[in-house]
């Protein structure tokens, strides 16, 4: 199969009110990719997402999405090119979850168009796919935060784009809804659609992810497979703290974890002044109520 | 949905008997097929032709209660289209056209043409003066909220209560410097009232409220993006600034409009979408109409309500909507505590 690139980042520096919390960062991703944006928190890996889907200003480099400069597309084109799903969406009013599906539909109508038929029968088949259709009068604030977050898959399916960005897709939810979001994902790239998202989870990252990118001290650590990728010496360094990776001999599974000393006595004395602060405080309240 | 084939008829059921009801009670009492007999007969509709009715019940009718009542219903249905909206607008189901400056804005344009003594020369010159002043703090707001070409719900609101206070100051400056005749001018009409309107006020009015409404129910699929926010909208493809200052101008333009032909009239837009949305739900599709027709409604029945509870004393409506709506809202309130956001 040709390979052919969807998205590709060349020397970009991204980040807020002209401070660049990125900066050269560089990549190409191709069409039925699964990628992975792993990395500290405040890394970036949000930053980057928001900046490749227009939301941010490019500050200098490129990102193109199907061979077209971001800044040339249209609200509209790129929402046509690229769904997003955010890292937590606040739903105001009690809106049904098929009205949020629904939501996912505006860019394939024009102004003053009505949902149609067919409009529906893919609201109805995005939902069925994340498994939600039970729920799709029920409204947002009355479900919980799994379903929920299949509910805004289902939205952002319904946009019917070859591209996907999800930011944070599996935070706060369960392990077995977290595997779901990887699962879901992983049968859409098979599909042939493309998806980058930004996990925090490393196993299911490397379990199901074709390709991580990791993202760390301003820039890209790593890019490659997750066996690339998730070395000790990479995490560590991302991370700053001292890492060990162990494959699961019964899974093939990675499991990640830090290292620390087995008893830190300076911790434990701190623990200690804590407790002490508020036994020398009782006292002098009761010296006070004496007196 | 079956709940919206009997809501709607029901609705317009209500719109009607309250109607008739506010043509027909008042100090002189006009009974209902009286008036059904003179709409008919001057809509030539050969119904109800064996009714009499005086030449004095159809002078009330006409000069009267027909231009007070249709003056109400438009105000109302225009309040509660712009209510919805705004609330849309601001993902807020606590705003109302007040929040962004309307009502104080037109409070100085109105106290500003009391002070300069132009009441007394044309009835037109309060209305148009109020109309200005609205604009020009609406302006004023989103120019102050405006940072970067962007146009933030947080900033736009706290621009808009800083320019309702500046306002509001300049105001009461004014205030002091006037007479206890025009300053009771001024209290009449920041009371909204529906009294002594007459058809200039109707032809004032029906242009601009007409208009904004259509606009607004053009815009109702699109307001339903633009309520879920800034980044929901913008990742679905909709150009988020544009249609928000575009859906702000025509429901302050649609606001202003009300107020310089009934004064400030508070509660109909906060208290009638809250009370649709509890009824048809969110989408801005059904909640529009519904405002629509239920502002309208409760305006006059709250005039009504104002003219027939102490005669010869009218209540003014601006009066009876607080009266009336603050409990019901605060019932809302605690009763759905958890559902409203």
């Amino acid at each position: 199969m040709a390979t052919e690139v969807v998205v590709k980042v060349k020397d970009i520096s991204a980040g807020y009110m002209k401070q660049p919390v990125l900066d050269k960062v560089s990549f190409a991703i191709n069409k039925g990719e699964m990628v992975g944006l792993i990395g500290p928190n405040g890394a970036g890996k949000s930053t980057l997402l928001k900046t490749m889907r227009g939301f941010l200003p490019v500050l200098t480099g490129l990102v193109e999405i199907n061979g077209r400069k971001v800044q040339e597309l249209t609200a509209h084109d790129f929402a046509c090119q690229v769904g997003y799903l955010q890292q937590y969406a606040e739903i105001a009013f009690g809106y049904t979850a098929k009205e949020i599906v629904l939501a996912g539909r505006y860019p394939h109508l024009k102004w003053w168009q009505k949902e149609s038929a067919k409009d529906w029968k893919i609201v109805r088949a995005c939902m069925e796919y994340t498994g939600v259709l039970d729920l799709a009068d029920k409204t947002m604030h009355a479900i919980s935060g799994g379903q929920r977050q299949r509910v805004l898959l289902a939205k952002v399916l319904a946009q019917q784009t070859p591209i996907l960005f999800l930011d944070e897709p599996t935070t706060g939810l369960d392990v077995f809804y977290q595997e779901e979001i990887f699962w879901f994902c992983q049968n859409m790239c098979r599909a042939g659609k493309t998806v980058i998202m930004v996990v925090h989870e490393l196993a299911l990252a490397a379990r199901f992810c074709s390709r991580i990118i990791l993202v760390g001290n301003g820039g890209v650590i790593a890019n490659g497979s997750a066996d690339e990728v998730l070395t000790e010496e990479h995490l560590s360094q991302a991370y700053g703290v001292t890492v060990k990776v162990v494959k699961n001999p019964l899974t093939g599974n990675i499991e990640v974890f830090t290292v620390h000393a087995d008893r830190d006595i300076s911790m434990e004395r701190l623990l200690y002044r804590i407790d002490a602060v508020n036994t020398v405080t009782n006292e002098c309240q009761s010296e006070e109520q004496f007196r | 949905m079956k709940k919206m084939t009997v809501f709607f008829p029901l609705l317009f059921v209500c719109f009607f008997i309250i109607s008739l009801i506010s043509l027909s009670w008042g100090q002189i009492d006009i009974p209902f097929e009286n008036i059904l007999a003179m709409l008919c007969h001057e809509l030539h509709i050969p119904l109800f032709a064996d009714v009499p009715f005086t030449p004095e019940q159809q002078a009330v009718l006409y000069h009267i209660r027909m231009p007070r009542t249709l003056v109400g219903l438009l105000v109302g249905a225009g309040l509660g289209a712009s209510g919805a909206v705004m609330q849309g607008i601001f993902s807020n189901p606590l705003a109302d056209p007040g929040i962004i400056g309307v009502s104080s804005g037109a409070s100085v344009g109105a106290v500003i043409a009391i002070a300069l003594g132009l009441t007394e020369l044309s009835m037109f010159y309060m209305p148009l003066f109020a109309f200005a002043g609205a604009l020009l703090a609406v302006t004023l707001t989103v120019f102050l909220a405006m940072r970067h070409g962007r146009i933030p719900v947080m900033t736009l609101l706290l621009s808009g209560v800083v320019v309702g206070m500046l306002l509001g100051a300049m105001t009461s400056g004014i205030l002091t410097m006037m007479n206890e005749q025009k300053m009771q001018q001024y209290l009449f009409w920041t009371i909204g009232g529906l009294d002594y309107r007459r058809w200039e006020h109707v032809f004032l009015a029906v242009g601009p409220i007409c208009g904004g409404i259509g606009v607004m129910l053009l815009m109702a699929r699109h307001l339903n993006i633009l309520v879920l926010g800034d980044v929901e909208a913008k990742a679905v493809g909709m150009p988020v600034m544009p249609f928000r200052l575009f859906l702000l101008i025509i429901a302050s333009l649609t606001t202003a409009t009300g107020v310089c032909v009934s004064g400030n009239i508070g509660f109909v837009g906060l208290v009638v979408p809250h009370m649709m949305r509890m009824l048809v739900g969110p989408d801005h599709r059904r909640l529009l109409p519904a405002s629509i027709i239920a502002g309208g409604t409760f305006l006059v029945l709250c005039d009504t309500i104002g003219r027939i509870i102490m005669p010869p004393i009218e209540i003014r409506v601006g009066v009876m909507t607080a009266v009336l709506g603050t409990p019901y809202f605060l019932y809302l309130l605690r009763r759905t505590r958890n559902m409203s956001r």
